[in-house]
């Protein structure tokens, strides 16, 4: 079985939002960015990181929410969210549609947390926690807002 | 041999020839709606050519339905009543529309295919939406990521909005979009100026528009607006006012301070504007204008992290802060806040507990 | 002509088709889609139901068309490019009027159908009927019967990866690693079914 007979014969509704994550209707660039992955390759890929890193997609999008809740509190200043590490979240007009066909307007909130004995940063919007929790979609390689497993976990946990 | 060949290939051509002719026929009579008719609260008709959605259709008649996601049914922001002609509910819908809207007939117009004669209802002010064609004559800089953009109405000249409104920039296809986009941002402007639009924007990282705004767009191109949409509007009372804003923020309050100005309102009114750092503040310099020109009028810059916060005379620490401390008299005043939803939150828990009801904070959300 | 022991004979047929002769398990025919679309089993009822559909009608037509056309002609070895043909005439028909006339279902069935002309269990089950000189009745019998065992088939397929998408699966046998294994042993499964039931 080739790869191509998969794309060929993908569903309707899985061709559709291969299509909007590729192209840049919802964020500036798309989702995928170079990545020439299909969706669920994507993935599948990153679950397995996380699993090899002995975490689930739950437990992450739990302490990005987490950490997004405290840094709120902020009003768009610095505070602190955990050990030895500071978060801050901006927010703009408008909302961050989720590519997958169901509900989901979330508010454009940016959170960034800095850890700060190694300077080390990382950012994620409401949409981020979203698709991961949902999807388990970490966005493609070269993708804005594509978050690695690996520093992810590394830095919020 | 030879006529075997023939037979067998007319056959099988002319097997090919009649389905390709059925389905023709069948094209013609079945996808062709021939002209269909909207009728928008029963006021006004128009006629279009069927098969398309409702909201692409109701774009091509210049009649602008707010919608986020470009028809791909995700944002649920193009609801409106179709009274007779939509045909069943579809499963594409059910997730965005409440009970009640179900029953009172609300469907989301991207979803919706004109398949004959339609019967819709639309909200007056959106009716009065217009599309603007507009150059853009200036850009400044206001902070490091706050600019401010002024356009100048080409076609139709002239523009009404109430102050607090806000407009839908339209960002052309361009290196990092490949379709075109509607986002919506407030009204700066002095609304004497009818024939100017000004919008105070803050770059969004990896937002569509605002970096086209940011890198693409240049003085003297052309752009295209539509609107005015939003009830963010200033009551007429003699209560006193606060405002209380944020970022980009500003743009709302500054238009009804202009507005304010040119009607010589004497309403006593304290304006709240939080910033993170100093360099983070924006028109200042306008707004200790507006304290000389209007009646009764304070501003008060709120900065977080001070370095030389003397020379601006600002308070210090969060604005709910600065509002918890300094505003007297809560229970008489009406407020009016823009920013962002977590200023908004805090801000509305902090007036509650000074005693401002409900009913007289008024907001709006990004 | 008694109509009596050709109805039960089509009924055999039916359902040996669905089981013991299952035209996906057995003869591993349509397996892109079965490999491709079995993600969510709601998704994979609607392929379902839109398959048994189109193959119990285009049997239907391709068998008039080989009895009544090709046979009288003898243009027999004419009937694969005839067959693709209707199948890919009947489907976009289908598709127009369902989204003219039934907007439910086609958001249902509809958006599935292009996906079906080239779906080659369709083209194997009116070949399959050819050669087993099926008379029209069984033919009809037989058509519905392969289309509700691709159906069953595929529904179970969508279940059990809807639930092997929270399970640790090593990774290189992550998507079609797994799927294939999966639809190796339910073939195995099915073929357990010919021992309950003597295929015709």
């Amino acid at each position: 079985m080739t790869q191509v007979g998969i794309v060929m014969k993908e569903s309707p509704e899985d061709r559709k939002l291969e299509e909007v994550l590729r192209s840049s209707r919802l964020a500036a660039g798309g989702f995928m960015g170079h990545d020439n992955r299909s969706v669920s390759e994507v993935i599948d890929a990153d679950a397995t990181e996380l699993s090899r890193l002995g975490f689930t997609k739950e437990q992450v999008a739990e302490r990005m929410r987490q950490i997004t809740k405290v840094a709120i509190s902020g009003l768009g200043t610095w505070v602190q969210v955990g050990d030895g590490m500071e978060g801050k979240v901006d927010e703009a007009k408008g909302w961050l549609i989720c590519p997958w066909p169901h509900k989901g307007k979330l508010a454009k909130r940016i959170t960034v947390v800095k850890v700060i004995e190694t300077g080390e940063s990382i950012r994620w919007s409401d949409l981020n926690t979203h698709l991961i929790s949902e999807h388990g979609f970490f966005e493609g390689k070269g993708s804005d807002f594509r978050i690695e497993p690996r520093k992810l976990i590394r830095t919020i946990f | 041999m030879v006529l075997e060949i023939l037979v067998a290939v007319t056959v099988v051509s002319l097997i090919g020839t009649v389905l390709a002719a059925l389905l023709t026929i069948c094209e013609h009579f079945i996808a062709d709606y021939g002209p269909c008719q909207i009728s928008i609260n029963d006021e006004s008709d128009v006629t279009v050519k069927g098969g398309k959605d409702l909201l692409s259709m109701l774009t091509a008649e210049r009649i602008f339905i707010p919608s986020a996601c470009g028809g791909r049914g995700t944002c649920g922001l193009c609801k409106l009543k179709v009274l007779e002609g939509a045909g069943p509910l579809l499963p594409t819908e059910e997730p965005y529309l409440e009970k009640e809207e179900r029953e009172s007939n609300v469907r989301l117009a991207c979803q919706v295919k004109v398949r004959g004669d339609l019967k819709i209802e639309i909200p007056q002010e959106l009716l009065a939406v217009r599309e603007y064609t507009c150059k853009c004559v200036e850009i400044t800089d206001l902070t490091h990521d706050i600019k401010q953009f002024r356009l100048e109405l080409i076609e139709p000249t002239t523009i009404d909005y109430i102050p607090g409104q806000y407009v839908q920039l339209l960002t052309p296809v361009y290196e990092k979009s490949d379709e075109e986009i509607y986002r919506a941002y407030s009204i700066s402007s002095n609304p004497a100026e009818k024939s100017v639009i000004e919008l105070i924007i803050r770059l969004v990282p990896g937002g569509i528009c605002t970096t086209y705004c940011f890198e693409y767009l240049k003085v003297g191109d052309e752009v295209k607006i539509n609107g005015p949409y939003g009830d963010f509007r200033l009551l007429d009372s003699d209560a006193p006012i606060v405002f209380i804003a944020g970022g980009s923020g500003m743009a709302p309050i500054k238009c009804m301070l202009h507005h304010m100005k040119n009607t010589d309102n004497k309403r006593k009114t304290i304006y709240y504007f939080g910033a993170n750092e100093p360099r983070e503040l924006l028109l200042t310099d306008l707004m200790r204008e507006f304290e000389k020109q209007l009646a009764n009028f304070r501003f008060v810059p709120v900065v977080c992290e001070p370095e030389d916060s003397n020379v601006l005379g600002c308070e210090i620490g969060l604005v709910t802060h600065a509002v918890q401390r300094d505003l007297k008299n809560a229970t008489e005043c009406e407020a009016y806040l823009c920013g962002s939803p977590g200023m908004i939150d805090a801000t509305i828990k902090v007036l509650e507990e000074l005693g401002v009801s409900e009913d007289k904070i008024f907001y709006d959300k990004f | 002509m008694n109509a009596g022991p050709e109805i039960s004979q089509a009924f055999v047929v039916c359902v040996s088709a669905m089981f013991t002769q299952n035209i996906l398990l057995t003869y591993f025919l349509g397996l892109c889609p079965f490999l491709g679309v079995s993600r969510e089993v709601k998704t994979s009822m609607g392929l379902g139901l839109a398959v048994i559909f189109v193959l119990t009608s285009t049997c239907m037509l391709n068998w008039l068309t080989y009895h009544y056309v090709l046979v009288p002609l003898g243009l027999e070895f004419f009937r694969f490019i005839l067959f693709i043909i209707i199948i890919a005439a009947f489907v976009q028909l289908v598709e127009m009027v369902l989204d003219r006339y039934s907007p439910f279902l086609y958001q249902k069935l509809g958006v599935f159908l292009p996906l079906i002309t080239v779906n080659c269990a369709i083209l194997g089950a009116s070949l399959f009927m050819v050669i087993r000189d099926y008379s029209f009745i069984v033919t009809i019998g037989y058509g519905f019967g392969s289309g509700l065992g691709w159906f069953l088939a595929i529904i179970a397929m969508a279940g059990i990866r809807q639930k092997l998408a929270n399970e640790r699966i090593p990774q290189g046998l992550q998507g079609p690693g797994i799927t294939l294994i999966i639809a190796g042993l339910m073939a195995l499964a099915f073929m357990g079914f010919s021992g309950v039931l003597q295929g015709t």
